[in-house]
């Protein structure tokens, strides 16, 4: 367990509760935001080494926040998954495209999203 | 003429080219869209018009050629009596001639005995003469000369006649007078003067002076008739040529009458057809920014204000249609979310009990996490189905139409399938030519449709089958079919189960799937242009065969 920081993004109060519980039952620690706005001013204050941006979300969305934090250098290089329920076929192209570094599609496959947060964090500590 | 521009406003550029020479003609053409009159009676005045210039013309040609044909006439009669009048000319001078052989420098020459073989008998010759004086007054009468001459000729015939008569009296006298100094002589019997000499001579001073009238006369009326005829034909010449010069401008105007009316009319109906053609081109490719301009208070005044409401009433429409579309369009994705969010968390807990990522579940309860999950991915692609389904239908599917291979589309698909088929004992064979490796559309709705496809087949045939996947092109399109070996399809069923929620008996066995995947698949292949069938009988399997327009050959 390296206990690497995430930050998780999502509005959706038993979301939270399961992507808290996944994790941390998976050896990471969590911070939590439920829009965009708070996630951008955690992020830069805590820089956590993975973002899970949940994309439709009140005021800013998730394409929005993740454009702020490319924005800001101390929060450039953090590495941010998409996860969003919008998934029609084609979604997954549409959100790399946009610059997320990988794409989780709701409703989430537990092994998948700690594979795939593995595997970021991973990448980054190696 | 101008091409058809987005804006529909290109009347005015259009304007702005033509060259200033062609304003007024331009300024006609609008005045005669601008008469309050249908197209048909313009047409009738237009063609009225011409007609009574046409036959202007033609009266006017028929008046040169009746004078044409009166001067041809009076040449004719002119001639006639420039031909009697000759005659009576040259009657007249015969008259002189003869007397003249009676007289002058050889004056006792015609005497007998001086040289008579020589000269004429003075008697004969003068009896020559009175008849050929009498030939002249008998040639003045109308039966002779054939013709009614005008009073002024009249005159002058009734003249010679009278003058010719009296010349008859006295070369009588004269006869009578010869043939007295003939005797004379015989007596005399030599050449000597002889008598009665000086009365002889008086006489025939008389009888010359007046042949020499009639002679004078009748010249004058030959020349008379010369001079009218040289003057006739001088008049008919110049005549001619007024009338030819006449005929020529007013059949050159009449031409340009025609024309012009002709031009104004066709231009005035076909420049406002170009302009109304150019909007509803615009019209058609969804363009309804524009007004046609046309000022035509005819039938094409009308039709343009009809066109221009026609453009209002679509622009609404298309408005409103477009609002209705993107509410639609929002609520569809807005729904797929909400349905999603719970979803995610009854999956996502459901699979952290069943993990026992917080302690063991016991095995009742792992069959029933089992049931909650897969019942969850199942709701999950009723989801998806439904709302791709409708995005179809709602017409908001827009293919992103492409070259793509379809053998490899189809090797994908197999991939996908083989995993399930290799667990089922299901042999999945492709064969697909290089001729299909490029192939027009839409390649992930059509992976979508092959994946469907193979899945069913997959899904349906029994351990020990066999699904065969092949592609081909016949005839200018591109054919794929999925034939498996499973339980068949009734043909009562063959139209049935590529509608919503239909399902086979088989297939409600299987309790998987939502009996939208033929459907979707239906949609999409016919939203290329290409068709989709089943091949199938209870008991020999089916075949599920798509075709898809070849758009571009193989390169």
């Amino acid at each position: 367990m390296t206990g690497e920081r995430i930050l998780v993004v999502e509005d959706n109060e038993k979301n939270m509760k399961l992507f808290r519980d996944v994790l941390s039952a998976t050896g990471y620690r969590t911070l939590e935001a439920t829009n965009g706005g708070e996630a951008v001013e955690l992020a830069t204050e805590h820089a956590p080494d993975l973002v899970l941006m949940d994309i439709q979300m009140p005021d800013v969305d998730g394409v929005e926040a993740l454009r702020r934090l490319r924005a800001d250098e101390r929060t450039a290089a953090i590495p941010v998954l998409a996860v969003t329920a919008q998934a029609m076929q084609g979604d997954r192209e549409h959100f790399l495209a946009e610059g997320f570094d990988g794409y989780l599609s709701k409703p989430l496959n537990v092994r998948e999203l700690i594979g795939t947060v593995r595997q970021h964090c991973d990448g980054r500590a190696g | 003429m101008s091409e058809p521009s987005p804006t529909g406003r290109e009347r005015p550029v259009d304007a702005e080219i033509r060259r200033p020479l062609s304003r007024g003609y331009d300024r006609l053409v609008r005045a005669v869209g601008r008469l309050p009159a249908k197209v048909s009676t313009k047409l009738l005045i237009a063609f009225v018009g011409t007609s009574l210039v046409l036959v202007t013309v033609g009266l006017l040609g028929q008046r040169v050629l009746g004078q044409s044909n009166d001067r041809v006439g009076s040449l004719g009669a002119l001639q006639e009596r420039a031909v009697a009048y000759g005659q009576l000319q040259r009657d007249a001078w015969h008259v002189r001639a003869l007397l003249a052989q009676n007289v002058g420098d050889d004056f006792y020459g015609v005497w007998p005995g001086g040289d008579p073989g020589d000269a004429g008998d003075p008697v004969a010759l003068d009896t020559a003469a009175r008849d050929a004086v009498d030939r002249v007054g008998a040639a003045t009468t109308v039966d002779r000369l054939g013709f009614a001459p005008p009073a002024e000729e009249a005159e002058t015939l009734l003249s010679i006649r009278s003058n010719a008569e009296q010349l008859s009296t006295l070369i009588k006298r004269l006869i009578d007078l010869d043939k007295v100094i003939v005797g004379q002589l015989a007596k005399i019997g030599k050449r000597e003067s002889p008598p009665g000499d000086e009365r002889w001579l008086l006489l025939r001073e008389d009888v010359e002076r007046l042949a020499m009238d009639v002679y004078q006369q009748a010249a004058q009326l030959g020349n008379e008739k010369t001079a009218q005829i040289d003057d006739l034909i001088a008049r008919n010449a110049s005549s001619f040529q007024n009338s030819r010069d006449l005929f020529i401008g007013v059949s050159l105007g009449a031409i340009v009458l025609a024309l012009l009316l002709g031009f104004v009319l066709a231009w005035s109906v076909i420049g406002p057809i170009q302009r109304i053609d150019a909007r509803l081109a615009g019209i058609a490719s969804g363009d309804f920014s524009g007004h046609v301009d046309v000022e035509n208070r005819d039938e094409l005044g009308g039709l343009a204000a009809n066109v221009n409401r026609m453009n209002d009433e679509l622009r609404r429409l298309y408005t409103e249609l477009e609002e209705t579309s993107r509410h639609k369009s929002e609520f569809l994705a807005s729904m797929s979310h909400e349905l999603r969010t719970p979803l995610n968390a009854i999956i996502g807990f459901s699979e952290v009990l069943r993990e026992e990522m917080f302690g063991p579940v016991n095995e009742k309860q792992a069959e029933y996490l089992d049931d909650i999950i897969s019942s969850g991915n199942h709701l999950l692609s009723l989801i998806n189905d439904v709302l791709d389904l409708s995005k179809v239908e709602a017409g908001q599917v827009e293919l992103e139409v492409g070259p793509f291979s379809l053998r490899e589309a189809l090797e994908r698909g197999v991939v996908m399938v083989r995993e399930k088929a290799t667990d089922e004992g299901v042999q999945v064979e492709l064969s697909a030519g290089p001729e299909v490796d490029v192939v027009e559309g839409d390649e992930r709705r059509i992976k979508q449709v092959i994946f469907n496809l193979l899945s069913n087949a997959v899904k349906f045939t029994p351990t020990g089958g066999e699904v065969d996947v092949s592609a081909i092109r016949v005839n200018g399109e591109v054919r794929v079919s999925v034939a498996d070996t499973g339980p068949g399809i009734a043909p009562r069923d063959h139209e049935r189960i590529f509608e919503e929620f239909q399902q086979t008996d088989a297939g409600l066995e299987q309790l998987e799937g939502t009996g939208l995947g033929l459907a979707l698949s239906k949609r999409l292949v016919e939203l290329h242009g290409g068709r989709i069938w089943l091949e199938s009988e209870l008991g020999k399997g089916s075949t599920f065969v798509f075709t898809l327009p070849a758009r571009s050959a193989s390169p």
